[in-house]
This record gives C-alpha cells, sequence and structure tokens, in this order.
C-alpha cells in the first residue's frame, strides 16, 4: 500500500485506521490498539466466511445461519460493501472486500479503551453515528427522506407477520416528525421538510449514549414514590 | 394475659403514627423545597422521634417497638414489590453480573471485615467490650453490612441519578438479601452451638446457594401460575389486580416459610409478572395495579421510618462510645474500600468500566435501614447479653446513613457532575433507533462469530416467544415494542390534548403527508388513500358497543368520553387549518372526497377492507384490542371493526354490513346483528350495536347543528354526526343528500 499523500509504501501494521495514509500523514485519531489475538479471531472468521479466498462477497454472507433471523439483515450486509464505509471519500457498492474492509467495518465497533480522551470518544462517536446513517440512507444522497425511513421501520418490524404495512408507515411518519420538530423547530404549513441531513442525526442522537444506547440523561424511572405522572 | 395497655399499644400507636405521617408527607410535599433538601425518609424519623417521645413522656415507659414480624411480613414486602414491579428489567439484566457481584462478594467482604475489625477493637480492654466474641461480632458485622432497598430508594429517588447508577446501587440493595439471611442465621446458629465444624461451613456456603436461587425460582413460578392465571380472567376484569398482589405475597411467604430469601422471591415474581400479566389484563387494571402498588408501598415506607424513630426513644440503649464510632467508622471504611477493589475487578469483565465517580456514589450510596433494625431487635437475648449495645450502634449507624448521607448525597452528585436523568419523554424514533442499534450490533455478533450480551438475549427472546408466551398470555400477537410504545404514546397525547386543551408539540401525520416528497403539488388518489389511511390511524374511536351496567364491569367514565370528543374536535380543527395552506383545498373535488372520507373514517374503510383484506386486518385489530378494555373506549390504531370481521367469519354471517344506512338512519336497526351487544342499553338510545356513539345528544347536540351549517360550505370536515345518535328528521335529510356521492 502506498499513502495518498506522499506515495510512500508503508506495510499494513496490527492497527486498523491505516486509510491508505502512511502513519505521518494519518489524521491524528487513535490507532485502534485491537489486539493482536482480536485480528486473529477475525481472521479466522474472514476465512472461514470467504471459504478460503482473498475477497468475500455478499452470497458469503448467506452462511452465516443466525443472520437470517435478524429482520434488517439485508442493510448490515449492505453496509459491509458501502464504500462510504471502507474509505471515507468514497461512495457507491464494493462488490468484494478483503480482510482490510472487513476489519474497518469491525473497528466501527471495538469496545472503548479506558485511555480514551474526550476528544476521541466524540469522535469514535460520530463515527459510528455515521454507520448507521448509511445504513438508513440507502440512495447515498445523504439525506434520510421519509420513504427511506419508511422502509427502515418496515425492515424491522418485517419480524412481526401480523402488523399492517401502514401501521410500520404511520410509525415512520411519526417518527419523522418529531425529528423535524427537533432539527427545525415548529414548521409552519407551507414549510417542506427534505430529510434529516447527518447533522440532525447527530442532533437526535445527541442525549443518548451510543454504547449503552440509553439516554446519557437517563429516561425518567417511575421512581418509587412518584406519585404523579403514572401514564404510562 | 390481661388485657392492658400493651395490647391497645400498637395498634393505637400504628393509627396515630399513620394519622400523623401521612398529613405530614402531604404538607411535606406542597412546599417545594424541602424534598430537594432533606429526603423524606428523615422528617418521617423525626417524626417518630417526636411521636416516640411523647408517648415515652406520657406513660413512662417504652413505646411500642417495631415487631419484626410486623415487618419482615407486611411492612417490608409492598416495597419490594413496588421495585421490582417497575425495575427496569433490561438494564438490571445488563448489569446483573456486577450487580452479583457486588451483592455477593461485596457483602461478604463488608460483614467479614467489619465484623473482625470489631472484634480486634473489642479485644482492646480498655473499651469494657472482651466479653463479645468473635461469632457474635460477626454476627453483628452481617447483620450491618446490608445495604437496605428501602433506605436507597428513599434517597435516591430524589437526586436522580442517571439509570445505570441507580440500578447498581438498587439492584446490589436487592440481591444481597440472600447473602444476609444466610449470614445472619449461619453465625447466630453458629453462636448457639458448642462446636464448629469445618463441614459446617460448607454447609453454609451451600445453604446460601439454596437460599438464593430457591428463593428466585419460587418467585419466578410463582410468577408464571400469576401470568397464566390472568390468561382466563377476560370475563371478570375486576379482579386481575387481585391476583398480582396474591401470587407476589404469596411467593414472599412461601420463601420465607422454607427459610429461603423472601426478598429475592418477590422481587423475582413482580420482574416476571410484569412481563407477562401486563399483556393480559385490561388498561384500567393495570392502571389499578400500578397506582395501588405505589399506594401501599408509600404507606409502608411510612410506617417504616415512623416505627424507627419510635423505637428510638427508650430504654433499649447501652452507650458506649468505642463501640459504636468505631462500628460507624468501620462501616463507611470497609464499603468505600470493598466497592473500590472490587470494581477494579469487575471493570476488566464490563464494557463500560465504572468511573470513579460512579463508585464513589455507590460506595456512599450504600445505606443502612430497617431491614438490619429489625434483624438487631431479632437476636435472642439469652445468647447476646450485650443486645443492647448493638441495638444502639445499629441505630447510630442507621441515623447517620439516613441523615447525613441522605441530605449530602444530592449536592454531592451535583459537585461531582454525575450524568443526572432527566425526565423525558420517551419519543418514537428513539425507540426505533434503539432497536435498530440492538439488530446491527447482534448482526455484527453473528458475523464475527462472537457470541456477546446479545447473542444470548435473542436466544431468549426467541425461546420467549415459542413457548412461553404463547402458554401465557392470551391473545399473543407478536409484539414490537416500537408498536406499544408508539400506541402508548397516542393514548398519552390524547389523554394530555384533553386535559390541557392544548394542540400539543406532537405532530399528526396530516401534516407530515404536505411534506412528503417535499414537494406541493395536486395530489393523486393513491396519495390521498395514503392520507386518508394515515388519519383513519390517527382519528379517535369514540364508538363503541353499549355495555349494560353490570357489576362486574365498568362504564366507561363520562368526562372521559367528553374529553375525547373536545379532542377530536381539536384535532380535527388543526388539520383544517394546516388543510387550508395548502394546495389540498384547492381542488374543489378533492375536499368532497376528503370530507367524505374523513369524516366516515371507519365506515368508508370498512367496507373495502372487508374486501381485500379480511384476515390481516382483524388480526391486528386484535393486538389492538387485546390492551384495552372492552368497555372503554381508548384509541385504537385499527378500527374496532376487527373485532365485528372477525365475529362475522366465525358466525358466516352475511356481506358486510351497510355503514352508510348506519349512517345515514341512525335508527335503523340493521346493526343489531352486528358486534357483541344485545342488551338495550342504559343510554336512552335504541342501541344501534357496535357503532353507536356514546355522548348523549343534549350535550352536544347544539354544537352538532351548528358544526353542520358551518361545515357546508367550508372544506372541515364533519365530526359531528358522529354524535349524532338519534338524527333528527332535518338532520337526517341531510345527512342523505351528503352521503350519496360517497
Amino acid at each position: 500500500m502506498a499513502c495518498g499523500l506522499c506515495d510512500k509504501p508503508w506495510q499494513f501494521v496490527t492497527n486498523l485506521y491505516r486509510k491508505s495514509r502512511c502513519p505521518m500523514h494519518q489524521p491524528a485519531r487513535t490507532l485502534a490498539s485491537v489486539t493482536s489475538e482480536q485480528i486473529e479471531h477475525l481472521h479466522r472468521r474472514f476465512k472461514q466466511l470467504s471459504r478460503d479466498q482473498l475477497t468475500i462477497r455478499k452470497e458469503n454472507f448467506d452462511s452465516i445461519p443466525d443472520l437470517e433471523f435478524n429482520p434488517i439483515r439485508a442493510k448490515i450486509v449492505h453496509a459491509f460493501f458501502d464504500k462510504r464505509n471502507l474509505r471515507p471519500e468514497s461512495d457507491g457498492l464494493a462488490d468484494e472486500i478483503n480482510f482490510e474492509d472487513f476489519l474497518t467495518i469491525m473497528s466501527y465497533f471495538r469496545p472503548i479503551e479506558m485511555n480514551m480522551d474526550e476528544e476521541q470518544l466524540d469522535r469514535f462517536r460520530k463515527e459510528k453515528l455515521k454507520f448507521l446513517f448509511h445504513m438508513y440512507d440507502s440512495d447515498h444522497d445523504g439525506k434520510i427522506t421519509l420513504q427511506e425511513y419508511r422502509n427502515v421501520v418496515e425492515e424491522l418490524l418485517s419480524g412481526n407477520p401480523h402488523l399492517e404495512k401502514e401501521s410500520a408507515r404511520s410509525i415512520a411518519d411519526g417518527a419523522m416528525m418529531e425529528a423535524a420538530s427537533i432539527c427545525v423547530g415548529q414548521m409552519g404549513p407551507d414549510q417542506v421538510y427534505e430529510g434529516i441531513t447527518f447533522e440532525d442525526f447527530l442532533k437526535m442522537w445527541q442525549g443518548i449514549d451510543i454504547e449503552t444506547h440509553r439516554n446519557q440523561d437517563a429516561r425518567s424511572l417511575p421512581q418509587h414514590g412518584d406519585h404523579r405522572a403514572l401514564l404510562l | 394475659m390481661e388485657r392492658g395497655d400493651e395490647d391497645v399499644g400498637p395498634p393505637s400507636a400504628l393509627w396515630s403514627q399513620e394519622t400523623v405521617g401521612s398529613p405530614k408527607l402531604a404538607g411535606f410535599h406542597l412546599y417545594h423545597k424541602l424534598p430537594s433538601i432533606v429526603p423524606e425518609s428523615c422528617l418521617l424519623i423525626l417524626v417518630g422521634l417526636l411521636l416516640g417521645g411523647i408517648i415515652f413522656g406520657a406513660e413512662e415507659k417504652s413505646p411500642p417497638v417495631m415487631n419484626s414480624d410486623v415487618f419482615f411480613l407486611y411492612l417490608l414486602p409492598p416495597i419490594v414489590l413496588d421495585a421490582g414491579y417497575f425495575m427496569p428489567t433490561r438494564l438490571f439484566f445488563e448489569n446483573f453480573g456486577t450487580i452479583f457481584w457486588y451483592a455477593v462478594v461485596g457483602t461478604l467482604w463488608n460483614a467479614i471485615g467489619i465484623g473482625i475489625s470489631l472484634y480486634g477493637i473489642c479485644q482492646i480492654s480498655a473499651f469494657g467490650l472482651t466479653d463479645i466474641t468473635l461469632l457474635q461480632n460477626l454476627l453483628f458485622g452481617s447483620l450491618i453490612s446490608a445495604v437496605d432497598p428501602v433506605a436507597v430508594l428513599a434517597v435516591f429517588e430524589n437526586i436522580h441519578v442517571n439509570e445505570q447508577l441507580y440500578i447498581l446501587v438498587f439492584g446490589e440493595s436487592l440481591l444481597n438479601d440472600a447473602i444476609t439471611v444466610v449470614l445472619y442465621n449461619l453465625f447466630k446458629s453458629f453462636c448457639q452451638m458448642r462446636t464448629i465444624k469445618v463441614i459446617d461451613i460448607f454447609a453454609g456456603i451451600a445453604n446460601f446457594f439454596i437460599v438464593g436461587i430457591g428463593g428466585v425460582l419460587i418467585g419466578i413460578l410463582l410468577g408464571f401460575v400469576a401470568a397464566f392465571t390472568t390468561r382466563f380472567t377476560h370475563k371478570i376484569r375486576v379482579i386481575e389486580p387481585l391476583f398480582v398482589f396474591l401470587y407476589s405475597y404469596l411467593s414472599y411467604i412461601t420463601a420465607e416459610m422454607f427459610h429461603l430469601s423472601g426478598i429475592m422471591a418477590i422481587t423475582a415474581c413482580a420482574m416476571t409478572m410484569n412481563k407477562y400479566v401486563e399483556e393480559n389484563v385490561s388498561q384500567k387494571s393495570y392502571t389499578t395495579i400500578k397506582y395501588f402498588m405505589k399506594m401501599l408501598s408509600s404507606v409502608s415506607e411510612t410506617l417504616i421510618f415512623i416505627f424507627m424513630g419510635v423505637s428510638t426513644v427508650g430504654k433499649n440503649h447501652e452507650w458506649n462510645w468505642a463501640f459504636v464510632s468505631f462500628t460507624l467508622l468501620f462501616c463507611l471504611i470497609w464499603r468505600a474500600l470493598g466497592v473500590f477493589v472490587l470494581t477494579q475487578i469487575i471493570n476488566v469483565f464490563r464494557t463500560i468500566p465504572l468511573t470513579f465517580k460512579d463508585q464513589f456514589i455507590i460506595a456512599y450510596g450504600g445505606l443502612r435501614g430497617a431491614i438490619c433494625f429489625s434483624l438487631v431487635f431479632l437476636l435472642p437475648p439469652t445468647v447476646f447479653p450485650r443486645k443492647k449495645l448493638f441495638i444502639t450502634a445499629v441505630i447510630v449507624v442507621i441515623f447517620f446513613t439516613v441523615f447525613i448521607q441522605g441530605i449530602t448525597i444530592r449536592p454531592l452528585v451535583e459537585f461531582l457532575d454525575v450524568k443526572r436523568s432527566n425526565k423525558k419523554q420517551p419519543a418514537v424514533s428513539e425507540e426505533i433507533y434503539n432497536r435498530f442499534f440492538d439488530h446491527v450490533k447482534t448482526g455484527i455478533e453473528d458475523v464475527c462469530g462472537h457470541w456477546g450480551h446479545n447473542f444470548w438475549r435473542d436466544k431468549f427472546k426467541k425461546f420467549d416467544n415459542k413457548y412461553l408466551r404463547r402458554l401465557l398470555i392470551r391473545e399473543n400477537q407478536p409484539k414490537s415494542s416500537i408498536v406499544s410504545l408508539y400506541k402508548k404514546l397516542e393514548i398519552k397525547h390524547a389523554i394530555e390534548m384533553a386535559e390541557s386543551g392544548m394542540i400539543s408539540k406532537v405532530p399528526s401525520s396530516v401534516s407530515l403527508s404536505e411534506y412528503h416528497e417535499g414537494k406541493i403539488k395536486p395530489l393523486s388518489p393513491t396519495e390521498m388513500e395514503n392520507m386518508r389511511e394515515i388519519l383513519t390511524k390517527n382519528l379517535y374511536q369514540i364508538r363503541h358497543r353499549t355495555m349494560s351496567y353490570n357489576r362486574h364491569s365498568l362504564a366507561a367514565d363520562a368526562n372521559e368520553k367528553q374529553a375525547k370528543e373536545i379532542l377530536i374536535r381539536r384535532r380535527h380543527s388543526l388539520r383544517e387549518s394546516l388543510r387550508k395552506t395548502n394546495s389540498l383545498s384547492r381542488e374543489r373535488p378533492a375536499p368532497a372526497n376528503t370530507k367524505r372520507f374523513l369524516s366516515l373514517p371507519k365506515n368508508t374503510k370498512l367496507p373495502e377492507k372487508l374486501r381485500v383484506r379480511n384476515k390481516t386486518s382483524s388480526r391486528v385489530g386484535d393486538s389492538s384490542d387485546s390492551e384495552m378494555d372492552a368497555a372503554t373506549t381508548v384509541l385504537n390504531l385499527r378500527p374496532r371493526a376487527g373485532k365485528i370481521l372477525r365475529d362475522q367469519r366465525l358466525r358466516q354471517q352475511r356481506p358486510p354490513p351497510e355503514f352508510r344506512m348506519e349512517w345515514k338512519n341512525e335508527v335503523d336497526g340493521s346493526q343489531d346483528g352486528q358486534g357483541e351487544q344485545q342488551e338495550p342499553s342504559t343510554l336512552p338510545q335504541p342501541s344501534i350495536g357496535f357503532r353507536q356513539p356514546l355522548l348523549t345528544r343534549p350535550r352536544f347536540g347544539t354544537l352538532s347543528r351548528e358544526d353542520l351549517t358551518a361545515d357546508h360550505g367550508s372544506a372541515r370536515p364533519v365530526p359531528p354526526p358522529r354524535l349524532v345518535r338519534q338524527a333528527s328528521q332535518g338532520e337526517r335529510q341531510r345527512n342523505k343528500p351528503e352521503n350519496e356521492p360517497y
């Protein structure tokens, strides 16, 4: 591999963020200290999935039995081949990915290390959210439109055979309106809300701690002795 | 035994305490600042002290001491039940390892540490404590190291730390009951035995597992029985709450009877019941259960603290500076050490390590309370000649933790800037994101072949769906949390809007469809169809079948109905104002159409739906019905026609009803075959079956007339006709031509 900026060749070392740049031109982010055991484990898994080939294609993911039950299976598999996740400025869909790409995707979900400071944590979180955003935004236009959102909700609820499509749709609509009200505030009847951009997406996730995927300012518990608000 | 003051004492004391305590509590909350500074428990103890002092002064003898039986059998279960029922189970199980670790190892650490160090102190002859043996010290250590759920609840409720911290401290306080019970009984029996062999120690350890696991099993078993019972209670809704309370108390008593951990039993029972019973019982029963549980636990808590205050005053004490102060010191030191050391170990296994702030709060939040208080009173005085000393020490520790730690924890939390909880409304989009993220994580775990936490949770869910839910839930529709949350929110908004008369910020989907595709353009029929369907979802169903009055069923509240009417009107006006400003109103034919559709949402939909999607719609109708009481009219996401459809199919009925006819001609009896109601209603209307609007005409009669006349020219949808039950001749005439194009 050669560095994109200075053309210096360098080895793929046991770190995950080599993003086709040499360490000198690496954006100043943590070189994730994934342990070599984890890399080995993932490598083994990769070999298993690819049947000892160098690359994986979409069909290889069919061999994972448990993934069948996942309602958003298609989106997850798609995310692996989404070039936006693999390299920062690219777009489109890859046909096949190699081990490095595989590791890149996996790195979005690596556990947080204790020694990360606020800025790194923030960046890490943002990357994860970007990954999620790409999963929502299936047409790669940088916005989550109503149709795409509906798609997501339908897929999520697809495991439930008795649920009508319209329920899913109305739920998506309600959620979209919530998004609109958070991002744009009160809208006049003539205003048009195009779709959720990444900034809006970030805003919505602001209060939620993505690791525990729970509110950092946690949802209120029905507190003991809380004699009101028992509506829910 | 002569009937003396003793017999009357406890009940009268109880009564007086309750009558004093409750108004005090009410007054306490009226003055807003006070709860933020002083936790309720402190005030209650003070009140108790006051009362105790009065009784002591008046009668010149010790006031009635809190009977340990009363405490353990009557006062403690409601609190634990309430806490277990409303525990956020997901968070609990995610942190289960940590909680368990703290509860078991932490309590052991504390007990033995305190016991041994106190023994060391007792050896110093200068303090005059040499007659207290090692075993007695260990016993004392075991009973004082137990973190108390009542105290924790009382203090933490005011400070609103984030859920994770709360669940750690509170979960620990619940689970350590098993350890406490075992240690206490173990050391007590050791104290009474001549010799102790090694085998006895192992028996003790084995006993712990039996006690803990046995308690949990009993709880789960009875929880399942309760869930199973409620599956069949749809005819007698009124006694549903009884089962919940009955079975949970039964689990507690059963466990205690076998000397197992009652607290763990009742907690396990409550958590199990919560999951399944909630879906079987009616909405009203659910509300009843909730409120009654809260009430019971409030009462118990009040009583406990007052009793503690009362029992403090009296002649039960023996003061020894050294013992008391060192007890307090060791409690604090060992707790802090224990939390610190244990956290270092458990952090290795956690995905989210606990920070120093968290550890501090956990250590500081380890409050002692009524459990150790009662346990110390249970000590047999023959074996413990220095019992009074123990009592004094326990009281000092409790007072210190409840008062000093209770009052200072709030400023400390703010000072340390611990993450607080925020009373934010759960949003549908949040639920969607959470679900989505869960699936992503599970998917990734599957891809990398790693059996993580999500894997086990998924497995349990599958098992649950396949076997348990089918067995325990009456109308088992696989429920999505997103859908149920959405429904709940809709209901909540409806009630809010009715109460406050305001249009809340949460949008109706109508306005959304105008933002659809980002352009304002003439809407095609399919889009109109979309909107109509969306609106159907969001319109509030006010019709329901009339029920005759029945002692075993509850009629819907008249105010509720009125509120819903108001709600419907407001939504219509909202829609109206939105519609006026967009292209929809510009097209003449469209409004005519929509007016039809909007005003007769269920009517229009029904015939088509009947032809096209009989089966599915009825099923979905079930799912939304299952959580609703037959007698109340709450928001339906699907029309209740689902039920009708089902009945129709069952009875192989004639073709779909002419709802239009019902519209035009209210008194038409053609609907009589429909729906379930048969009896003549108590309302002064001929029952028209399923579609009977429930508001009396006089109340809204004038309104409907006005609306009708006003509506003719505008694009406003026509809600009022629904209200008109006994349509007058004139109205009927007017209705007819309106409905003909449709």
